[in-house]
């Protein structure tokens, strides 16, 4: 319960944090997409769909579309990369950097296509280049640090 | 093996894929539950907030209210003025007008109505109000579709209270219209226009000639359709309304051969989802035993009469120059609010639990706006456009908008300043937005800048009543 708990109350929270982090001018950190790495990697596949629920609380809050919408667009990706999970079980950096990337591309493309069908558009969709490839560089090494704490920690699936 | 079997199909998160695409067919019925969760997890950053510094007051100078004040008023008068008495001096001798605001313009049907495009708006006045008003609804000198009575048609099941009803000519149901062209090489050809299917070209078409034969050589595209007077019909728009232009759909001439024409189509000079006016009529005669006829300008503010503006606090989220605010009201907030600063629209808000909500400014949404241009040369006719912000940075959003060929296609929009049109019950027209101008830049294309704030402010939530 405690760490269920902890996962609503915080995950959300690091979308504004990643705004603060732009803020001061360092390099964009998407949090959807490190969410996304870490739910299709690394999370207890029981706790999936309620680990997803939160992230997508935290997306509706700084992004233009509703909490369906980001269902989708964190979900799907998620859906993909999960069958490929005992590939990257050796959690080889190039794997993550590469789920990264293709997360970085497929959340603004996901984010426009439903944001036309659904009539819910929103500035996310559009996709930067830059962020992908920092995407690439930043959010594994980020990723294993947040790994090692809560909330995040409590959701690890073991080997 | 049970478990290779769990592993392999992750039936919880797929059954949560299922349950987005559920809430997104059915919003009604589970946007209470978005609303709960996202404004419970905005209770921590509302509660963060309060370390954020005291909210300012809305503390524009008194000059630069009065300025708004003067654009606004010279919006309103310069609509009454387009709509009416530029527009329609004739109708004016017999009839009186009843100057009403859409609320939504709406798709019914397959695809919509005619050339896919919407073919019912929904006015800010009620069935009751307009009970004693004749059938066509008119925008200037332009036939737009006609009212309806409560109880009947296609308004069967709505109540006499209920906001009313205009389908448009391009609604399958609509009725068909006598109309004529002048050709120019003198003469003219009498028609039948009726809806075009959604699949169509245009949101009109003609069904029935005169005179088959010449109607088969008509060749020129863009020759004013208007409205002939069918005296023998009762309820018939009178003539001379203009329905739109004419658009040719079949062969081009080749050498040696004649152009074939398949169909002919009318395009009306309006785009339905642009429209934040209207004007419905009653007949002179008539209105002697009907309530004294509220004047054009009363009319145009029947709306903001219904609206309540609720005191609010707006904050800046994190990165919020990405235009992304958090709004705490001190009552309900819904779903597309536009929310006010010193007279200004900073945007429209989502609605949340706890008199919470959350706020896209102008600049940052990429929803479909309808807006009102107020063209910075006086007199000037103001334009109706449908505008989608495509980028935006420090305050100056590009817009790519759609309007009227009212004054022919390809028409570049004159600078001016920029208003909200009617963008759903709780977002009446009329709200300021920013400074346009599209020198420099594609035809479709405008630069609107705002003025922007940070910090915490005080603001207000525009909660019309317009969801009768």
């Amino acid at each position: 319960m405690k760490r269920w708990l902890l996962w609503f109350l915080f995950a959300p929270q690091f979308f504004l944090l990643a705004g603060l982090w732009r803020d001061l001018g360092l390099p964009p950190l998407d949090v959807g997409v490190l969410l996304c790495m870490f739910l299709a990697m690394f999370a207890q596949r029981s706790a999936l769909p309620w680990l997803l629920l939160g992230a997508a609380a935290g997306r509706a809050i700084v992004d233009e579309a509703g909490l369906p919408v980001q269902l989708l667009v964190l979900g799907i990706p998620v859906a993909v990369l999960l069958p490929l999970r005992s590939w990257f079980f050796g959690q080889r950096w190039i794997w993550q950097a590469g789920a990264a990337a293709l997360c970085a591309i497929a959340i603004p493309k996901l984010a426009g296509l439903f944001g036309r069908v659904f009539q819910q558009p929103s500035q996310s969709a559009s996709l930067d280049l830059v962020s992908v490839i920092w995407a690439a560089l930043l959010l594994p090494p980020l990723l294993s640090v947040l790994r090692w704490l809560p909330p995040l920690v409590a959701f690890e699936e073991e080997a | 093996m049970n478990r290779q079997k769990r592993e392999a199909f992750p039936a919880g998160l797929y059954g949560m894929l299922l349950f987005a695409l559920c809430c997104l067919t059915l919003p009604g019925i589970f946007a209470p539950v978005e609303r709960a969760l996202v404004g419970g997890l905005c209770l921590l950053p509302r509660a963060v907030s309060a370390w954020a510094g005291i909210p300012a007051q809305a503390a524009a100078e008194p000059r630069l209210l009065a300025q708004l004040r003067d654009l606004t008023e010279d919006l309103h008068t310069r609509v009454r003025q387009y709509d009416l008495d530029v527009g329609a001096p004739e109708l004016l001798r017999d009839y009186t007008p009843v100057l009403c605001g859409v609320v939504a313009s709406e798709r019914r049907g397959r695809g919509g109505g005619g050339g896919g495009q919407p073919s019912e708006l929904r006015l800010d006045h009620s069935y009751a109000e307009l009970a004693d008003c004749c059938e066509f609804v008119t925008k200037g000198n332009v036939l737009l579709g006609f009212l309806q009575k409560a109880g009947r048609g296609e308004a069967a099941e709505d109540p006499p209270e209920a906001l009313a009803r205009v389908l448009l000519l391009n609604h399958a149901s609509a009725r068909s219209v006598a109309a004529v062209v002048n050709l120019p090489d003198g003469g003219s050809l009498r028609m039948v226009v009726k809806p075009a299917a959604a699949v169509d070209p245009a949101p009109l078409r003609v069904d029935l000639w005169d005179d088959p034969y010449r109607a088969a050589n008509l060749d020129r595209p863009g020759l004013p359709v208007t409205t002939i007077a069918l005296p023998s019909l009762p309820g018939e728009p009178p003539a001379g309304l203009w329905l739109g232009r004419t658009r040719i759909w079949g062969y081009e001439a080749a050498v040696g051969e004649d152009a074939l024409t398949i169909g002919v189509f009318v395009v009306p000079p309006f785009e339905p989802r642009a429209l934040s006016h209207v004007v419905a009529w009653r007949r002179r005669a008539d209105s002697q035993t009907a309530p004294a006829p509220e004047s054009p300008l009363v009319a145009l503010r029947h709306q903001a009469a219904l609206e309540v503006r609720h005191a609010a606090y707006v904050w800046d989220l994190p990165g919020a120059v990405h235009g992304r605010h958090l709004l705490s009201c001190d009552g309900p907030v819904p779903d597309g609010a536009a929310v006010v600063q010193d007279g200004i629209c900073l945007g429209t808000a989502r609605g949340l639990a706890f008199g919470l909500g959350l706020v896209t400014s102008f600049p940052a949404s990429r929803q479909r706006w309808n807006l009102l241009l107020l063209p910075q040369q006086p007199g000037l006719r103001p334009r109706e456009i449908t505008g989608q912000v495509v980028g935006s940075q420090n305050g100056i959003a590009i817009l790519q908008w759609r309007g009227d060929s009212f004054d022919g296609v390809d028409e570049r929009l004159p600078a001016g300043y920029l208003f909200t049109g009617s963008n759903g019950p709780h977002c009446p027209p009329g709200l300021f937005l920013g400074y346009a101008r599209s020198e420099g830049l594609p035809q479709d294309r405008v630069e609107v800048t705002t003025a922007s704030q940070s910090g915490p402010r005080t603001a207000e939530v525009v909660v019309g009543g317009g969801g009768r």
